[in-house]
């Protein structure tokens, strides 16, 4: 209820109160600076024994989960990331896996078996070692059957996991998987202690300990004296003050009550450029919303239905309505341009021809145009996506009905794999095999347009299984050509992820997928 | 006294020379500028509702991509939202939405809510003591809340917004129905016109109705603007009409997050939603004084 009643005073009162100014001068509202509250004195506090220092406040939403293996929200893996370790992490600049509790690793020449060595001096926040117990003790736990973990079948090709010796795991797969490092850089695969019964403990061995967590309110984090990363954490106090809203997370930024906001929607970010005291940033990703159409049925069973969409439909007109042109248009592949060794550039859906898609719809049967309804979640751009939608397709004869959904409705008892036509985000992955078979192979767990195609299956195990880089390559290659040719799905842009943080700190670098962005680099200037 | 006289004006309504009358209380009405202003932009806002399609340059989701985001200007008035719609052009088409909306649901709840209070009223006893009963518990239950509550159930869709609003306001025109009902039944001529003979439904709509009327048109001015609200802060919160439909809450909550960067979007259905519901309050309280005008003569 009190989010209603700000909601409605947000938006009416100043509407009201403002509306005499803006008939005599139509120009930007005047945005209100300075701190709302008393000002808080943290940010200068000088470090004493360290060279470092400061408190950062960080604007999040609130946790639900805090067992690794369950995270999933941005929120949920921020603060597991700066209390546990990974064994392995993924450069957030060149996208290649790199070292963090492996110290380093063997791969075996047939490509079955991986040797990690671990990093000297790590301790949990209890004070006792990380040794290969506690990554064996981990990955079992991820990877066991009976669990119900969304690692389960990551890790179904792993054969075990065994301790070599205290400080050496051995990893062996029944089959070689080109993207290993990857998969053990999942954002739930965070090593925990050997026997832990309450996982949702913060016992990690992270750059952060945590000092209070009061649910809804906020987590403090304080910095791991005993980190084994010299210099690191360069801060002594993390908040991450939880929010309902992204407005009030950027109000909040303006105001002074936070330091950093990431995640929030383009017109948000664009609101902070020029704002004095805050410094906006932006990452690209290989996150999209895509729009696909069940291919198993009418109408979509006929692929010049789904062509004719390709057809009707402006990219570079959604990238500039719908995201205001930041981020990069789409060719309808998963394989975006971060992925430099294996997007093809080359590849194109066709240009734009409404001529031509409204040709198409006559062949399939449909001469007078065809009426859909078009489901789609409530959040992000994509209430936006689908309304210019309506209005390029209905140029072509292809009838939208919008259904905005919530989350948990459109999400809901599987209804989003059921409906004919939708629009469905997918978030930023380091590596583009994750989509294809969890999207597009026949039979695949979110296979939403219950697409089957055999020469596709084909090139998707060739990518995923092949240790030859040029083979890899090639397969990726042909997949895109064949997915912007008939591929059930339409994807017009990926979006990047946008970052504000206060002047006074440096050393932020956002995360494609912003929750992994490490917290422990950032300090003050 | 007055009332008795509001009764027997009333009753020679029907008699010939109505339009004279009809003059007669629209010069009342216009007499004060503050309800002639209230009554002329709200006949205004009718008339866009009707033609709106025929003034507005574009079409409510026509997208001109290179205006993205532009001020108010020669070509767009109101400006241009982020998805590059004109918002003059928005405001003008959603007239006739909101319109229909709140009318439509206004005028079923009158209907309804004045059978009910007629008879409620007229018939008294458990009849009435079970209705009142139910209605005060659903009025316990602030009408937003309410609106909230059923919209939850039904799933958000126009329909919804339209059965919602006469849901909620149903049990308000019953009891002001009723009210007078009460005030009336026992007049003189009442009692002559049972003593006569007259049928039930006789006596409620030739006799009793009439002396309704002025009370229910003040009523339903006022159920009508507060509909205009009700459905305005539907729309903004999400569950009433739908994207991409230009109702005027729906747009003012689509330009929330966008209000430094195109506050234009939000200010101008914001300022249609005020000076729409701010007019018809004034004819209502034009109305209510036209008709004690009225009576009093």
């Amino acid at each position: 209820m009190k989010t209603i009643i700000s909601r409605i005073l947000r938006a009416f009162f100043p509407a009201l109160a403002v509306f005499a100014l803006l008939l005599a001068a139509c120009g930007p509202s005047p945005e209100a600076t300075g701190p709302a509250g008393e000002p808080e004195a943290t940010q200068a506090e000088p470090g004493e024994e360290r060279q470092t220092g400061g408190t950062l406040r960080v604007a999040f939403q609130s946790l639900v989960q805090t067992d690794p293996a369950l995270i999933s929200s941005d929120a949920e893996v921020l603060v597991a990331n700066a209390v546990y370790d990974y064994l392995v992490d993924v450069d957030p600049v060149t996208n290649e896996p790199t070292p963090r509790l492996a110290a380093g690793w063997d791969i075996s020449d047939d490509g079955t078996s991986y040797l990690f060595s671990l990093v000297e001096g790590a301790t949990f926040h209890d004070g006792s070692p990380v040794t290969a117990a506690d990554v064996v003790w981990t990955f079992d736990r991820l990877r066991n059957p009976d669990s119900g973990y969304a690692t389960v079948s990551l890790y179904e090709n792993i054969v075990s996991v065994e301790a070599a010796s205290e400080n050496e795991v051995n990893f062996t797969l029944s089959s070689p998987n080109p993207f290993f490092l990857y998969d053990l850089s999942d954002n739930h695969a965070l090593i925990i202690k050997d026997g832990t019964t309450d996982a949702s403990d913060f016992n990690g061995s992270g750059p952060f300990v945590v000092e209070t967590y009061s649910p809804e309110d906020r987590i403090v984090l304080v910095a791991n004296e005993n980190y084994f990363v010299e210099g690191q954490p360069a801060l002594d106090h993390v908040e991450i003050i939880f929010f309902a809203e992204e407005g009030a997370m950027v109000d909040a930024l303006r105001g002074g009550q936070v330091d950093l906001v990431m995640r929030m929607s383009t017109p948000l970010f664009e609101s902070l450029q020029d704002v004095e005291g805050i410094e906006t940033t932006f990452a690209s990703t290989n996150g999209f919303d895509l729009i696909r159409l069940r291919s198993d049925r009418e109408p979509g069973n006929d692929p010049r239905i789904i062509q004719a969409m390709k057809l009707a439909t402006d990219r570079e007109a959604i990238l500039e309505l719908v995201q205001q042109g930041y981020g990069s248009v789409g060719n309808d592949s998963p394989i975006g341009p971060l992925y430099t060794n294996y997007h093809d550039p080359a590849v194109q859906p066709p240009a734009r021809d409404v001529e031509a898609a409204r040709a198409l719809l006559a062949e399939a049967g449909y001469p007078d145009g065809i009426d859909l309804t078009l489901h789609t979640p409530n959040t992000g751009g994509r209430p936006d996506l689908a309304a210019v939608l309506q209005s390029q397709w209905a140029e072509a004869g292809i009838n939208l009905e919008l259904s905005v959904e919530p989350e948990e409705v459109y999400y809901g008892d599987d209804g989003w794999l059921e409906v004919d036509l939708g629009i469905t985000g997918w978030g930023s992955r380091p590596y583009p095999q994750f989509y294809l078979d969890t999207m597009l192979v026949t039979g695949a767990v979110w296979n939403e347009s219950h697409f089957s195609d055999q020469e596709f299956d084909a090139l998707a195990a060739t990518a995923g299984g092949s240790l030859d880089e040029a083979e890899r390559a090639d397969a990726y290659a042909q997949i895109q050509a064949l997915l912007a040719d008939r591929g059930p799905v339409i994807i017009p842009y990926y979006f990047p992820v946008f970052g504000a943080i206060s002047d006074l700190f440096t050393g932020f670098q956002l995360e494609a997928f912003p929750g992994r962005t490490d917290l422990h680099t950032i300090r003050l200037k | 006294m007055a009332s008795a006289a509001t009764a027997d004006v009333t009753k020679q309504s029907a008699a010939p020379g109505w339009g004279q009358r009809f003059f007669s209380l629209a010069r009342t009405l216009l007499r004060r500028p503050s309800h002639a202003l209230g009554t002329l932009i709200s006949l205004l806002f009718l008339v866009i509702a009707i033609i709106g399609p025929l003034l507005a340059p574009y079409g409510a989701n026509e997208q001109i991509v290179a205006d993205a985001r532009d001020g108010p200007s020669a070509a767009h008035w109101f400006g241009v939202d982020t998805l590059g719609r004109d918002v003059y052009s928005r405001v003008l088409l959603g007239t006739r939405d909101i319109f229909t909306l709140a009318g439509i649901g206004t005028l079923l709840a009158v209907l309804i809510g004045t059978s009910l209070g007629l008879l409620s009223g007229y018939r008294g006893g458990w009849f009435d003591e079970l209705l009142m009963r139910f209605f005060d518990s659903v009025l316990a239950l602030p009408a937003l809340l309410l609106a909230l509550l059923l919209l939850g159930t039904l799933g958000p869709s126009r329909q919804s917004v339209l059965f919602v609003i006469v849901i909620v306001y149903i049990p308000i025109v019953a009891r002001v129905v009723r009210s007078v009902v009460l005030s009336v039944k026992t007049r003189s001529y009442i009692e002559a016109a049972r003593v006569q003979g007259e049928s039930s439904a006789r006596i409620l709509f030739r006799e009793i109705l009439p002396a309704v009327l002025p009370a229910l048109a003040v009523e339903a001015a006022l159920r009508f603007s507060y509909a205009i609200f009700l459905a305005s802060s539907l729309g903004f919160l999400g569950v009433g009409v739908q994207p991409p439909s230009p109702e005027w809450g729906l747009m003012v909550n689509e330009a929330r997050d966008a209000v430094s960067q195109t506050p234009w979007a939000l200010y101008f259905p914001a300022a249609a939603i005020s000076l729409l519901v701010i007019s018809v309050n004034l004819l209502a309280d034009g109305l209510k004084h036209v008709f004690q005008m009225d009576g009093e003569r």
